[in-house]
């Protein structure tokens, strides 16, 4: 054994060797990299570990419409290895025993508000132990977008909290901006024009390899990659008449928007999606119609099912982007699943609605590749609940970012005493005082030794199943 | 099928069974074209027999669950409710039945500002101002009162705002009738008091001290009004000299209003316990109780105080304020905690939207409240009706009361749970089929 190990070690040093070898060759007489080499053998560097956690025995809700009962999620690394059941893991697999609970996706939230800490540049004003961080994790937040930026809420490190920045592009058309929207349309226009000399170019320089290239002035380059389909702009539009134009505008042009507010959309959801439209929506804005038009207007409880039916995508957010420590509760960032039940309310169903609150959000800001569902090679953001996400009392027990535990509602003091875990100490029944048994346990270790009953029970309370 | 659904011929008990087995479930939209149950159940009306799987009574005592009930209603008022067996649907009365949905008693929410118009109800005169009506500024069919109705919400207390320590009498009235008499359900229907933050911005910005002592000052005045007044109708002294400023502790000190406190931490709840119901015997309820109000809670019980609670309702840790230890701590847990029976809750509209009253229970019960025996919808129906003295007439799904009825989805405090229809003294007043707006 000692000798594989050694032979290991060995082979690792050649290979370390190697690699910090292989540059320094050109710089001949200079010592340091074998002085690395001679001190890496020294101080006997392990093999690089692979860590392994796996979630096991859950109901996992994959957000991709597949509810596996009983299953484990597996993860090597921070990144999902596979789902399923009676997976291989390796001997030293930390897992999390989720028997009785459900496992969703982390919660993606499309906007908010002082979850990461002071300010707006991320890396730098990053607070990895904010209490904002924890309750945001504690109601099963695990990405969110801050400023422009998107982090994942990474308790008690540096390391990996920023995915994207520049996650959102703007663009303006409403009728509150004539000037603006004409703009738009000519600069859409001569974007399209460059766009069409450039394709006759491409052809024409095959036979005239002296041609010119067509000219680049007064087009907006930002608006030539939009046509190319390199982004998706995003409109802040709530009236019927803005949503209307901004989606024949899209359909003139063959671009997707993405429309934050689309308090109206319910009254022309079918243009909305034909346009391909996606719509960032808060379910409780409560606006009437205005009495001075005839037609539909206004907010709709059904606007989320409407938008849906007509195949716009729904990302869900509520009109309270922060933590609320008023007192008021269900109307912020930490009640995001109160808020898409407020669109279920409006016929959308509890699918789309969880959809709206993960892989919907991580779509429009185009990191669907690492968050927003379990699935194999997706980052392991998931959270474990005590019950259905979208019921009001339903807790986050447990949330975990890739691959690491980084909430346990039993470890921190906010929610612990509420419906404490059975296997908790906090649990009704584990409330006794040091020596008390509950009476059939007493009847029971009379018989034998207490002290080594008393031994037996407690890893009971410590472990917990966290591993 | 081509025979009404609505109509059934007298028959036995059997029979009727047969006719109900055979009636189409007219679901979804409009619940179908007949629509004579709109309106059966008002006074004069034909009747209205109602069936549905669950109907949650929420009664003082007894029975809290009806499974596959027939609700009778006659003339606005539940004239018979029972098990399908063992109730057959009278002769003439309109048939509905509403399928696999529940059906409830109207919510009561006693703290709402949205019962007119909002900004004639807070005129901060006095520091104490008794005599102020809100009765001036209903507006029985105003916008505001589209989205409560919609939710299944029929009857508010409509009340001054917390400006002044006492900011008037508010009214208890229904929500989706149209007009002031119609709507009233009683008036006074409180006198509100404020303690605590709001009312100091009257004047320089008044202390907790100043305050009590104006609320204990007026308090007495009053009665000692009322007491004159209850002299002279026995015949042992003159005629007092009207007092507009004070009429309303005449009821008071009958016993026919209650106050409502809009009273907030311990401290406050604590002083408005001792001060209006242990020192002057009124009948006062917590209303708005929020934070850390739960410690006074014993108090409560022992004073017979009822705590309607929102819609501030959880204690958060803001040191150095309020020390929780770090916990997030329910008020309704922490009033149940300590020995209140029951509790109800309430939104303060439009700080929180009057339709979310049933989300101010879900609420509480999320952070703790133990939602055993109906508890999370008697928070919203008998408890507050017995709170405010008009479980008599609302509140509950019993006989001879009004015919408030609530037709939803399921769990009434599930914010995913949809009103279909909902009913007022026997007229239906919102329908889900034609154009769900809230």
């Amino acid at each position: 054994m000692r000798t594989l190990i050694r032979t290991k070690a060995t082979l690792f040093l050649v290979l370390a060797a190697l690699t910090l070898g292989v540059l320094p060759v050109a710089h001949a007489g200079d010592d340091e990299p074998k002085e690395k080499a001679a001190e890496e053998e020294s101080s006997e560097p392990e093999e690089p570990q692979d860590k392994w956690f796996a979630v096991v025995d859950g109901d996992v809700y994959t957000g991709t419409g597949a509810v596996l009962r009983g299953a484990t999620v597996l993860c090597k690394n921070g990144v999902i290895e596979d789902i399923g059941y009676d997976l291989w893991m390796p001997e030293e697999t930390e897992t999390l025993d989720a028997r009785g609970y459900r496992v969703y996706p982390g919660l993606v939230a499309i906007n908010s508000s002082g979850l990461f800490g002071a300010g707006s540049d991320l890396p730098n004003t990053f607070n990895p132990f904010g209490q904002n961080l924890v309750l945001a994790l504690g109601s099963g937040i695990t990405t969110a977008l801050t400023g422009n930026e998107v982090g994942k809420l990474k308790y008690g490190t540096l390391e990996g909290v920023q995915v994207k920045t520049n996650v959102f592009r703007y663009l303006s058309f409403s009728k509150s901006s004539p000037a603006g929207k004409r703009s738009l349309r000519e600069k859409l226009a001569k974007a399209a024009k460059y766009r069409r000399a450039y394709a006759q170019y491409e052809i024409d320089k095959k036979k005239n390899k002296d041609l010119k290239e067509p000219s680049k002035k007064n087009v907006d380059s930002n608006l030539v990659s939009l046509l190319d389909g390199k982004w998706r702009p995003v409109f802040r539009a709530n009236e019927r008449t803005d949503l209307l134009e901004i989606a024949h505008l899209a359909q003139q042009y063959g671009f997707r928007p993405i429309i934050q507010g689309c308090r109206e959309g319910w009254t022309v959801a079918d243009e909305l999606g034909r346009a391909g439209a996606s719509a960032i929506i808060t379910p409780r804005d409560r606006r009437p119609k205005s009495e001075q038009l005839v037609r539909e207007g206004g907010s709709s409880i059904e606007n989320a099912a409407i938008l849906y039916r007509a195949g716009v995508s729904v990302a869900i957010i509520p009109g309270n982007v922060g933590i609320s420590l008023g007192g008021i509760v269900g109307r912020d960032l930490m009640h995001l699943t109160v808020e898409a039940a407020f669109a279920v309310r409006g016929g959308l169903s509890d699918e789309a609605a969880l959809a709206g609150l993960t892989i919907e959000p991580a779509r429009l800001m185009g990191i669907d590749h690492r968050v927003g569902s379990l699935e194999v090679g997706k980052d392991a953001d998931m959270i474990i609940t005590d019950g259905d996400i979208l019921h009001y009392k339903t807790f986050v027990q447990w949330t975990v970012i890739d691959g690491e535990i980084v909430y346990d509602k039993e470890a921190h003091l906010y929610f612990a005493h509420i419906r404490p875990r059975p296997d908790s100490s906090l649990a009704p029944e584990q409330r006794l005082d040091a020596g008390e048994n509950p009476p059939e346990e007493a009847a029971a270790a009379e018989g034998g030794d207490e002290e080594e009953s008393e031994e037996a029970s407690e890893p009971k309370e410590g472990g917990g199943g966290q591993g | 099928m081509a025979s009404r659904p609505s109509r059934f011929p007298s028959a036995s008990p059997c029979g009727a069974l047969l006719c109900l087995a055979l009636a189409p479930v007219a679901l979804g939209g409009g619940f179908g074209a007949e629509r004579d149950w709109s309106t059966a159940g008002i006074p004069g009306g034909a009747g209205l027999a109602l069936r549905t799987t669950k109907a949650l009574v929420a009664a003082a005592d007894g029975p809290q669950v009806v499974d596959h009930a027939l609700i009778l209603v006659k003339d606005g008022r539940i004239e018979a409710l029972a098990p399908v067996s063992e109730l057959a649907v009278p002769e003439g009365y309109a048939y509905l039945d509403v399928g696999d949905r529940w059906v409830m008693p109207g919510m009561v929410d006693l703290h709402s500002h949205v019962g007119g118009s909002r900004r004639d109800i807070n005129d901060m005169v006095f520091q104490a101002n008794p005599g102020l009506r809100v009765r001036a500024a209903v507006i029985p069919d105003n916008a505001d009162l589209q989205r409560p109705i919609a939710a299944g919400i029929t009857t508010l207390l409509f009340i001054p705002g917390s400006g002044t320590n006492m900011g008037g009498a508010g009214v208890l009235m229904k929500t989706g009738l149209d007009r002031y008499e119609e709507c009233r359900l009683r008036d006074p229907g409180s006198l509100k008091i404020a303690q605590g933050d709001n009312p100091t911005r009257w004047g320089y910005g008044m202390g907790r001290v100043l305050m009590n002592y104006t609320l204990r000052r007026t308090i007495e005045m009053g009665l000692a009004y009322a007491e004159a007044w209850e002299l002279h109708e026995r015949g042992e002294g003159p005629k007092p000299r009207r007092n507009i400023q004070l009429d309303i502790f005449r009821d008071l000190k009958a016993h026919r209003v209650q106050v409502s406190t809009h009273t907030q931490y311990y401290q406050l709840v604590m002083m408005t316990i001792l001060m209006l119901a242990g020192d002057y015997g009124l009948d006062v309820f917590i209303d708005h109780g929020s934070f850390d109000s739960y410690k006074a809670s014993p108090l409560a019980v022992r004073h017979h105080v009822a705590a309607i609670l929102g819609p501030r309702e959880v204690m958060q840790p803001r040191p150095p304020r309020f020390n929780t230890d770090g916990q997030w701590q329910g008020t309704a847990w922490g009033f149940q905690e300590q020995g209140q029976g029951e509790i109800g809750f309430n939104t303060d509209a439009p700080v929180v939207p009057q339709e979310e009253l049933p989300l101010q229970a879900a609420m509480g019960v999320r952070y703790g409240y133990l939602d055993h025996d109906l508890r999370s919808v008697r928070a919203l129906t008998i408890v507050p009706a017995a709170t405010a003295g008009i479980a008599d007439r609302v509140g509950s799904l019993e006989v001879g009361k009004q015919a408030d009825l609530v037709v939803l989805a399921g769990d009434p405090v599930d914010p995913r749970t949809a009103v279909s229809l909902v009913f007022i003294e026997g007229r239906l007043v919102y329908d889900s089929g034609e154009g769900r707006r809230w």
